[in-house]
Order: structure tokens, then C-alpha cells, then sequence
């Protein structure tokens, strides 16, 4: 864990990975709530005949929830398959420099066209506060909407977090990336 | 260009960048010098209702819950004690244990679903035993491996439900522009969009699935007869040592919770009862009461299984993220139009246009997964094989059985990896790729049966959801 007095690098990269898995574990929850949700739903239908459309929805929207924020957790504990035919036979170094790469090259260009994309779908959905199209649905089309911004400027961060990881371990700064493998 | 692409695509892959992001990201790098040179047309703009229309794919939903049911069932030790009742039943004769494996791996496959964890599970407990007793150490390898990856192919599977999704889709796209097509000729008929869902996936997998599991066993029934010392049955006493007590109580409470928990899910979805979400949702509470009933259920134990379940579904929607990003750059460089006009103009035609597709597919599944090649691949040929007049039903299943056989096949193959990576040292990597060359040839043989007989794909869910 850094503390107060490691250098800035350090301390910025210990708060992402603290800020990505606190979102990543608290979300994971939710899929017991849509297991949950999901079966009432079934239950309400077939023994009440009552369909309740703002319940079907809210299971729409953890599971967008879950795997939104669930992507950038995945990426912090690098649980995203890769092809790994090479990759396993590399030595530390040589993966650090893949790392790099493919962040500066892929990850990042990618989530910042992403967010700068979606800068203008989710404000039009503020614009009008969109709601479900469905009657009776969520009136928070907006707020699932944002997830649009929210997951890019994650992946941004974790990116941050993997050049700065990779960078540290290349310079002999830290021992070990610290990337799982 | 968009062939470049593809092929940049491949070669990026190799250095080992995480899947998704390596697809999404050479995609968009190519987006970009094509925006410069001018030689792309920019669709990029529909990107964010794209991706908002995978947040809200409700036939998707079924993803998590599924991994759910199969990490929770995982966890409650369902495998241990079926293999140890299986054995009991059937391990008294030559190749009663490697049967049992085989239906035990079905009924995994039918619950669980997860190849990793089935050819893990079987590989510690399973192959053990086998080559106590005897076995044939390239039998007992090429067994597991065969069994395990059955989760491919029996429902419920996740790659069924990808594959569901994914051909939908691309059925419609194909009946849009046969539309089309008759429309220019001035011929306008309106006839009503026919649809394929999960449900029919499941349906038409369900027959081909057992063929498989019938091909297998007939394989150890034919080795008991002609090879039995590489099957050998045991002594009196290992024999005496399965069945202490009442087997009939062991087979009852080993063999009940999944089968019921199987026949609810599975039963549901068929029958058109419930939605795969709903039935799925079915089936992860069945599973958490499994585990409690096994002492297996706490807050660490959900902790662990929920994270595990973030985990495989966030990997699955990145890669399909990635994939739809993927898709929208190769089209708008025109790529789904040069694959088109290049499997439409096939000597041989539409059976030759299937046979390199499933070719193409079971080579890429060397390094790649299903999921990658589902999302990726399906789309672009789909409504070009679809639209060349191919059951999607029958299509579906054959990607799948095709999948589950690249998942096999040496020296790539993901579950012998898995396998690999459990198995006693004395067991040598030859072993296991000499055993699973019979299975392999078994596959080939399935798949050449369903192509002769598209029936047994389609006849079920033609009978289930008539018109």
C-alpha cells in the first residue's frame, strides 16, 4: 500500500487500483439482486399474471451496471483473455513492454474516442431527462445512458494505472508489475 | 483494406494484448488513416447507440446468471459425488468407468456448463482412478477432455445463447435483403419475418448433443470389447470398496438435485414456459439452495462466486464491445460486401461457402475463443450463409460442434491445456493428444451425420414451436 510519503506516481496508482476494485467488488453484489429480481419477475407473471414493466427493467439495468463497471475491474485484476500462445513464454520485461504498447496504442485511443463519441448521445439523453420508452418503465434512460461515459473514464484511469505500473517495473522502481498473470 | 485489417488483426493478437482491446483498438487506428486517406466511409457516429443496444440486449441478461448457477453449482461439489455414484453403477464392467466420466460430463455440461471447470474437476478425481485401475493413460485423457468440453454443445450453454443472439440477427439481416433483392426486380412480397431464438438453439442442440454423448460411449463399448486391457474392468475388491452401503440411496441423492435442477431449467426454456433469463434465475437459486444443502453456502463462499461471475461476464461484453467495433470499421471499408460477393461466388456454392467457413472457424478457434469467434466472425458470414438458404437452426449447431472440436484439437486446444495443467506428471502431453485423436475423428463423424441429416437439428424445435 503507499503511504503519504511515496512518491506521486505511486500514490496515484495505488488510489485507481483502490477506486476500481472498491466499484468492481461493491458491483458484483448486484448479480445476486438480479438473480433475485429475475425470479420474482417469472413468478409475478406466471402464478399473479402481473407484469411489472419498471421490475423487468431495473434487471436491464444492473446487469448493464455489472458488466459496465464490471469491464474496467476486470481489466485491474486482468481477468480480460488474451492470447497467450507467446505471451506466456516472454519474460517479465518483454510482457511489460506489451502492456505499454497496448496501452498507449490500443486501450487508451480507444476509450478516449469512446467517451469523446458518446460525449453527445448521453447529453441529449440529459437534455430531456430521457425516460423509458415503455410505459410503465424506468424513467432513467439518462442515468443508464451515462454508464456510456462512466466505463470509458475508467478504463482511461486503468490504463493510467497499467503505464504507470509498467513504467515503474521497467525502471526497477517497483519489483514486479504487479499485473497477474 | 479491410482484408489488411483482418490481417493486421491477427498478427496484433499474437504479441498477447488482452483480445478485445486489440480488435477494437487496430480497428480504430485503421478508422483513422482511412478517415485521412479518404477511403472510409465514417459510421463510427452510430458507435454509442450501439453499444447502448448490448446494455439492453435482454436475451444477453442470461449470461451472468447462467455463470452464476454453473460457478455456484461448481462450488456445492455436485461432480465429486456424481462421479463417485456413476463409478458405483458402472464400474464394475470393462469401460463402466470411462462411460461414467462420459455421463457424468454430460450432466455437468447440462448444469454447469463450464468446459475449464468440468475437464479440471474430472481431471483431479477422475483421472486418478483411471490409471489405478489401468486405463489406458491416452484413453483415460482423451475421455476427460472429449466430456468435458460437451458444455459447449449440450443446452443450457452460454455459447448457445451468444450464438442465439448473434444469429438472430443475422437471420433477419438475410431475409432484409433477399426482401431487397426481390423489391429491385419489382417483386414485392410481403411475408412475415420468421425469427430464431435462444429457445430453438436449445431445442435443435439437444439431439446432437446426445449423439455426441451416444458416439462416445459406443467408442468405450467398442474398446471393452476389442482392446479391454486399455479399458480394464475392476478387481473384486476396488469393486466391493465403490459400493459400500445402499446404492440405491447413493444413486438417488447424488443423481436427483442437478437432474431436477437440469430438467427445471432446461425443461423451462424448452417448453417455452419461461424466458432463458427467467430460467436461468431458476436455476441459480436452485444452485445456491444446492450449495447450502451441501454446507457449501456463505457469505465468502457468495462473495467468491459473485466476483467470479463479474469477472467471466464483463470479459464476455468487452470482447463483444470490441467485436462490434470491429464490425462497423471492416464494414465501413466495405468488408462485409467483398466476404459476401466472395462466398456467394463459390464454385460448389453454398456447400462449398460452409465448408470453408467451418474451416476458417476451426482453425481461428486454435487461439481464440468461442466468444471472440462468435461475435466476430458469425456476423459477417451469417447472413451470407443464411441468405444462401441455410436452416439457422442447423447453423448454430453446427458452429458449436465445430467450436467444441477445435476446443479439442491438439496442440491448441483449450481443454487440453486445462487437463495439462492437473494431470499426474506421469501422464506425458503425447498421452493426451493420442487420446483425444479418436474423439476428434468422433466430432468429424457428427458433424458429417448432422450435415447428411439436418433433421436431427431442426426436427425438435420444429415439433416444440410449430409455425
Amino acid at each position: 500500500m503507499a503511504t503519504r510519503n511515496d512518491p506521486f506516481p505511486q500514490r496515484l496508482l495505488a488510489w485507481i487500483d483502490a477506486l476500481i476494485s472498491f466499484s468492481g467488488r461493491s458491483i458484483a453484489w448486484l448479480v445476486i439482486l438480479m438473480v433475485l429480481i429475475s425470479f420474482s419477475v417469472a413468478i409475478l407473471r406466471y402464478l399473479f399474471d402481473i407484469g411489472w414493466i419498471a421490475l423487468q427493467e431495473s434487471v436491464t439495468y444492473l446487469h448493464a451496471l455489472v458488466f459496465m463497471l464490471g469491464i474496467p475491474y476486470t481489466l485491474n485484476r486482468n481477468r480480460h483473455v488474451r492470447v497467450d500462445i507467446l505471451n506466456h513464454r516472454f519474460s517479465p520485461r518483454t510482457r511489460a513492454w506489451v502492456d505499454l504498447f497496448g496501452t498507449l496504442v490500443l486501450l487508451l485511443p480507444v476509450f478516449i474516442t469512446l467517451f469523446w463519441l458518446s460525449l453527445n448521445y448521453v447529453t441529449n439523453a440529459w437534455l430531456v431527462l430521457e425516460a423509458s420508452p415503455e410505459a410503465g418503465g424506468l424513467p432513467l434512460v439518462f442515468l443508464l445512458k451515462s454508464l456510456l461515459l462512466l466505463m470509458p473514464l475508467l478504463m482511461i484511469l486503468q490504463g493510467i494505472a497499467w503505464l504507470l505500473r509498467n513504467m515503474l517495473f521497467l525502471t526497477g522502481k517497483i519489483e514486479s508489475s504487479g499485473i497477474e498473470q | 483494406m479491410a482484408i489488411t485489417l483482418f490481417v493486421v488483426i491477427c498478427i496484433m493478437l499474437m504479441i498477447g494484448f488482452p483480445v478485445a482491446l486489440t480488435l477494437a483498438g487496430t480497428a480504430l487506428l485503421f478508422a483513422g488513416i482511412g478517415t485521412l486517406t479518404g477511403s472510409f466511409d465514417p459510421l463510427l457516429g452510430t458507435l454509442p447507440s450501439r453499444l447502448y443496444g448490448i446494455m439492453t440486449n435482454t436475451t444477453l441478461i442470461a449470461v451472468p446468471m447462467f455463470v452464476f448457477m454453473g460457478v455456484m453449482l461448481e462450488r456445492s461439489q455436485v461432480a465429486e459425488k456424481l462421479l463417485d455414484t456413476m463409478s458405483a453403477l458402472f464400474g464394475a464392467r470393462s469401460g463402466g468407468l470411462g462411460i461414467s466420466v462420459i455421463l457424468v460430463g454430460m450432466l455437468m455440461a447440462a448444469s454447469t456448463g463450464i468446459v475449464g471447470a468440468t475437464v479440471v474437476t474430472m481431471g483431479l478425481l477422475a483421472l486418478p482412478t483411471m490409471l489405478k485401475r489401468g486405463y489406458d493413460p491416452a484413453v483415460a485423457c482423451g475421455t476427460i477432455c472429449a466430456s468435458g468440453t460437451l458444455g459447449q454443445i449440450i443446452p443450457p450453454s452460454i455459447i448457445l445463447i451468444l450464438l442465439g443472439d448473434v444469429i438472430s440477427n443475422a437471420y433477419s439481416q438475410a431475409q432484409m435483403a433477399k426482401q431487397q433483392a426481390l423489391a429491385s426486380q419489382g417483386i414485392f412480397e410481403y411475408s412475415a419475418p420468421q425469427t430464431v431464438s435462444v429457445g430453438d438453439l436449445f431445442a435443435g442442440a439437444l439431439l446432437p448433443g446426445l449423439l455426441l454423448v451416444g458416439l462416445y460411449i459406443l467408442y468405450i463399448i467398442g474398446l471393452s470389447l476389442f482392446r479391454p486391457d486399455k479399458v480394464p474392468a475392476p478387481s473384486q475388491q476396488e469393486h466391493a470398496e465403490l459400493t459400500d452401503g445402499n446404492l440405491l440411496k447413493q444413486v438417488f441423492s447424488a443423481l436427483l438435485p442437478p437432474l431436477g435442477l437440469i430438467v427445471a431449467v432446461l425443461g423451462s426454456i424448452i417448453s417455452g414456459l419461461a424466458t432463458p433469463t427467467e430460467a436461468a434465475s431458476v436455476g441459480a437459486i436452485g444452485a445456491m439452495l444446492l450449495a447450502a444443502a451441501k454446507k457449501q453456502f456463505s457469505i465468502t463462499i457468495l462473495r467468491k462466486v459473485v466476483i467470479n461471475t463479474t469477472e467471466v461476464t464483463s470479459m464476455v461484453f468487452l470482447i463483444l464491445i470490441g467485436a462490434s467495433i470491429f464490425s462497423v470499421v471492416f464494414r465501413g471499408f466495405g468488408g462485409d460486401e467483398l466476404i459476401a460477393s466472395y462466398l456467394s461466388n463459390l464454385p460448389g456454392g453454398v456447400f462449398t461457402a460452409m465448408f470453408l467457413v467451418m474451416l476458417l472457424m476451426f482453425v481461428l478457434g486454435f487461439v481464440l475463443d468461442f466468444i471472440e469467434i462468435t461475435f466476430v466472425v458469425v456476423p459477417i458470414v451469417g447472413p451470407v450463409l443464411l441468405g444462401m438458404g441455410l436452416d439457422p437452426i442447423w447453423l448454430g449447431v453446427m458452429i458449436a460442434i465445430n467450436l467444441q472440436t477445435s476446443f479439442l484439437t491438439p496442440p491448441f486446444g483449450f481443454a487440453l491445456f486445462y487437463l495439462r495443467g492437473v494431470a499426474p506428471k506421469s501422464v506425458q502431453t503425447a498421452h493426451i493428444y493420442k487420446g483425444v485423436m479418436p474423439y476428434i475423428v468422433i466430432q468429424l463423424l457428427a458433424m458429417a451425420i448432422l450435415a447428411y441429416w439436418p433433421a436431427l437439428a431442426t426436427w425438435l424445435p420444429k415439433v416444440l414451436y410449430p409455425g
